[in-house]
């Protein structure tokens, strides 16, 4: 296991790597220029030369990408052009918002899709199974800002019984209830597309379960329906799903950047957002950085999980 | 379903009220984050909305309007050739950590901008340092509370400077203390001192409760960056929210009749243009830039796109400020006079063109639809204009090639001195890429004007140097003059006392709660 892990570990610094790369060139060859942003329509020529060259910006991309690896091997992602503040202690200051956003959405996801689909495998064709289909289609089809805005005019707005946006209330000194409060709509709206993917996929593996010898077997034996399908069969269906559920995370993780700009939620997403306007190389290489190392760490926690359900993998 | 049964069961577990407003607290909507909160190192209206509670200017503009009047100089005295602006500072104000306010705390903070080798230079990037203090030679204190600024060239617009946000007093200690991460805790003398920043969450500001101008009534302002416009709505029109500002055109109509809300509108000091590219082919006749003055329908745009979020315009100036020629009306819109002129100029059959266009960029309000309106009302007096939308750093950077045929741009003066707006945008002086005159435009007579009234101190004689240069602008008009921003701001019954400001200030001071 521990040589397993190791290998796992080493193989996600080239990852990224590639992330970085690939982050890098998109963001210094989409268009658009920090300096002329910050400095604004008053500028001079003079003004905009002299700021891009004490940024750096004014050598070849390829230094500037290794002088940015190199403090970033050193455990410094640099400073902020736009907030003029270290990006590291930025980042993870947002970090933990999103996971808090993330890991909800991914519980809900779960739970919630796992149900849904044991219910709908169990209850073949029965209505419930008709109307989960149908469910899972608009789930996956809706974009997340629109679902975002759809709830909150109708739970903020319409009923008035949640908050529209935030992490906590302005004024208040931020206990767990008023995140509660908070976290509802984010998380629902980022849900929704996961939920109804892991919905559909755990129903199928389990038709395709509960259709083998075994459960026939635990069946003819007498044993209750229930048990059979949660203890036979729900084991081994959640193989795949586990899978699944570890892109899924990805996906959240990625996708918190709508949601967080919808409901004005405090995380890497919006700060990053605010960095693409701001055409602010540090901060939005720093971010995605974050991001993408917890997309291969929760990856990296999906194969161990993988491997613990499932001896064969470990000897491959 | 089962998304319902779900929802159910986590509200089941959430508290079912929220938590109360405190009687004191002033919750206000931004549409974005500020970047720091040191005036001279932004140029963003939002930062300076907050920015501007903390730290105050030598001169400022009165409310309701963009006229001199004391700030923390109570007076002042400029020499006779217009070259040394003395202004004496009142007595006894203190910064919010203590330091006195006095003539090397002026000098501080002009010099961190403008002189390279200053202490606290290298501490931040002054956006400002030439395009306002450029003209500045040197700051001199004569005394504890007297400092005088000697400018290279006499400047008729220099109070006007004087009050910009990026001309506010900073409390050197605390320069000194944070340096690079002074943007995020400034120090200042105004009616609020800066309590706390959470990012993305919210800035704190606490009332100063030994503010020198008046009591301010508010405890606590607290500042929420919220950039979805449903998501700042919902908050307001929910009561977490007391105020906003910028409402989205589309949302006017019906905050507009909502009982629970006032709704406030202001003509900022602002102009949105379509500039001509002046020495390109065929708008160096004036007849085709006439012309198309005619054929664009502002009032529709004004009306159907902006849904009042703008004014008409005829010129760079602001309707009724003392330089104003109010004589002048905006063109109307006369297709058919356009064509006669196009078919005068040699063009009966028109051309076409390019119009290069902003997706967005500060005060360039719905930039593409509006570009969009003109496109098509071009088109029907047989001028074929191809639009060319591009981001806004983008935009910026290209305008520098001159290559531009037609583009759309706005520029905010922030105050209501022509001088502020006409000189930097049409002055021969000022061509890109050394200035921001990117239409090119060169009209020796309006040069020569404009270069008096700069040097002139009286105010009536500069008004009428003005006047005559806006009809200079008229008759040979550089740009399609479209419109001026009307700002707009909600806000909930409890808040009283509230006006909006042309110079796009954001004045919570003056709110009381009910």
């Amino acid at each position: 296991m521990a040589l397993f892990l190791l290998r796992r570990l080493v193989l996600a610094g080239p990852v990224l790597l590639g992330v970085s790369v690939v982050v890098f060139a998109v963001l210094h060859l989409s268009p658009g220029d920090p300096a002329e942003i910050m400095l604004g329509p008053q500028a001079t020529h003079d003004d905009i030369s002299r700021l891009r060259s004490e940024l750096g910006l004014d050598e070849p991309l390829v230094i500037q990408y290794a002088r940015w690896m190199g403090r970033v091997l050193q455990g410094d992602l640099g400073r902020s052009i736009w907030m003029k503040r270290p990006v590291l202690g930025e980042v993870l200051r947002r970090f933990h918002a999103t996971v808090i956003l993330t890991a909800s959405a991914l519980l809900l996801s779960t739970l919630g899709g796992i149900a849904l689909g044991v219910l709908s495998a169990a209850r073949r064709n029965s209505p419930l199974d008709r109307l989960s289909a149908l469910a899972s289609l608009f789930g996956a089809s809706m974009p997340s800002f629109w679902l975002g805005i759809v709830l909150m005019v109708i739970f903020a707005l319409g009923l008035g019984w949640l908050p529209a946006s935030g992490m906590y209330a302005p004024y208040g000194d931020g206990g767990v209830g008023d995140l509660l409060r908070h976290l509802v709509l984010p998380t629902v709206t980022l849900a929704a597309a996961s939920l109804t993917i892991i919905a559909r996929l755990t129903r199928s593996t389990m038709l395709e379960v509960l259709g083998q010898d075994y459960v026939r077997t635990a069946r003819a034996k007498g044993v209750r329906e229930t048990f059979v399908v949660v203890r036979h069969a729900l084991r081994n269906a959640l193989i795949p799903t586990v899978t699944v559920v570890g892109v899924q995370a990805g996906y959240l993780l990625g996708g918190a950047v709508l949601t967080e700009t919808v409901f004005a939620w405090p995380g890497v997403g919006t700060l990053m957002v605010q960095g693409i306007l701001a055409r602010d190389f540090p901060l939005v290489q720093g971010c995605v950085l974050v991001i993408a190392l917890g997309f291969v760490l929760v990856n990296l926690a999906v194969d161990v999980l993988y491997a613990a359900l499932d001896p064969k993998i470990r000897r491959e | 379903m089962r998304f319902v049964v779900t929802l159910l069961s986590i509200l089941a577990l959430v508290p079912a009220t929220a938590i109360a407003q405190p009687a004191g607290t002033l919750v206000v909507g931004l549409v974005a984050e500020p970047v720091a909160l040191d005036p001279a190192q932004v140029t963003d209206l939002n930062s300076n909305r907050v920015g501007r509670r903390v730290v105050e200017t030598l001169v400022a503009f009165a409310d309701g309007s963009t006229q001199i009047g004391p700030g923390l100089a109570e007076s002042w005295t400029i020499s006779k050739d217009g070259l040394q602006y003395t202004f004496k500072l009142r007595k006894g104000v203190t910064f919010h950590d203590g330091t006195p306010l006095n003539a090397d705390a002026v000098k501080f903070s002009l010099e961190r901008q403008t002189v390279a080798d200053h202490p606290a230079n290298k501490l931040g990037k002054y956006p400002f340092a030439n395009y306002f203090f450029g003209n500045v030679k040197a700051v001199e204190p004569l005394d504890e509370l007297t400092v005088r600024f000697i400018l290279k060239e006499p400047r008729a617009s220099f109070l006007d400077i004087m009050a910009a946000a990026a001309a506010s007093i900073v409390s050197p200690t605390a320069v000194r203390k944070y340096g690079l991460d002074y943007g995020s805790n400034p120090v200042g003398t105004g009616p609020f001192r800066f309590a706390s920043w959470e990012r993305g969450q919210r800035v704190v500001l606490e009332k100063n409760p030994s503010y020198w101008k008046f009591p301010v009534k508010v405890d606590r302002v607290i500042y929420r960056p919220i950039v979805e416009d449903q998501a700042r709505l919902t908050e307001l029109l929910t009561g977490s929210l007391d105020l906003i500002v910028g409402v989205p055109p589309d949302f006017v109509g019906q905050l507009e009749s909502n009982p629970k809300l006032t709704l406030l509108k202001q003509v900022g000091a602002h102009v949105w243009y379509l500039a001509f590219n002046n020495e390109k082919k065929p708008f160096t006749d004036k007849r085709v830039r006439q012309a198309l003055n005619y054929a664009v329908d502002k009032d529709a745009i004004a009306r159907d796109v902006l849904k009042g979020t703008g004014a008409v315009s005829k010129g760079p100036v602001l309707p009724g400020t003392w330089g104003d020629e109010a004589r002048l009306k905006p063109f109307p819109y006369d297709p058919e006079r356009a064509k006669k002129l196009l078919a005068d100029a040699g063009y009966p059959s028109g051309f076409s063109t390019t119009l290069w266009v902003p997706e967005s960029g500060s005060g360039m309000q719905s930039p593409v639809a509006m570009s969009t309106v003109i496109q098509s009302n071009l088109k029907a007096v047989g001028v074929n204009v191809a639009l060319q939308t591009m981001e806004w750093g983008t935009f910026l950077a290209k305008l520098r090639t001159k290559e531009q045929e037609m583009f759309a741009l706005s520029w905010m003066a922030g105050a209501e001195d022509p001088d502020l707006v006409m000189y930097p945008l049409l002055h021969s002086s000022q061509w890109t890429p050394n200035g921001p005159n990117r239409a090119m435009y060169k009209n020796a007579r309006f040069d020569e004007l404009l270069g008096q009234a700069r040097l002139t101190t009286d105010q009536a004689k500069r008004a009428e140097m003005y006047r005559e240069a806006q009809r200079i602008l008229h008759e040979d008009p550089p740009w399609i003059f479209i419109d001026h921003e009307v700002q707009t701001a909600a806000h909930a019954r409890r808040v009283q006392g509230f006006r909006l400001h042309p110079s796009f200030d954001l004045r919570v001071e003056t709110i009381s709660l009910k």
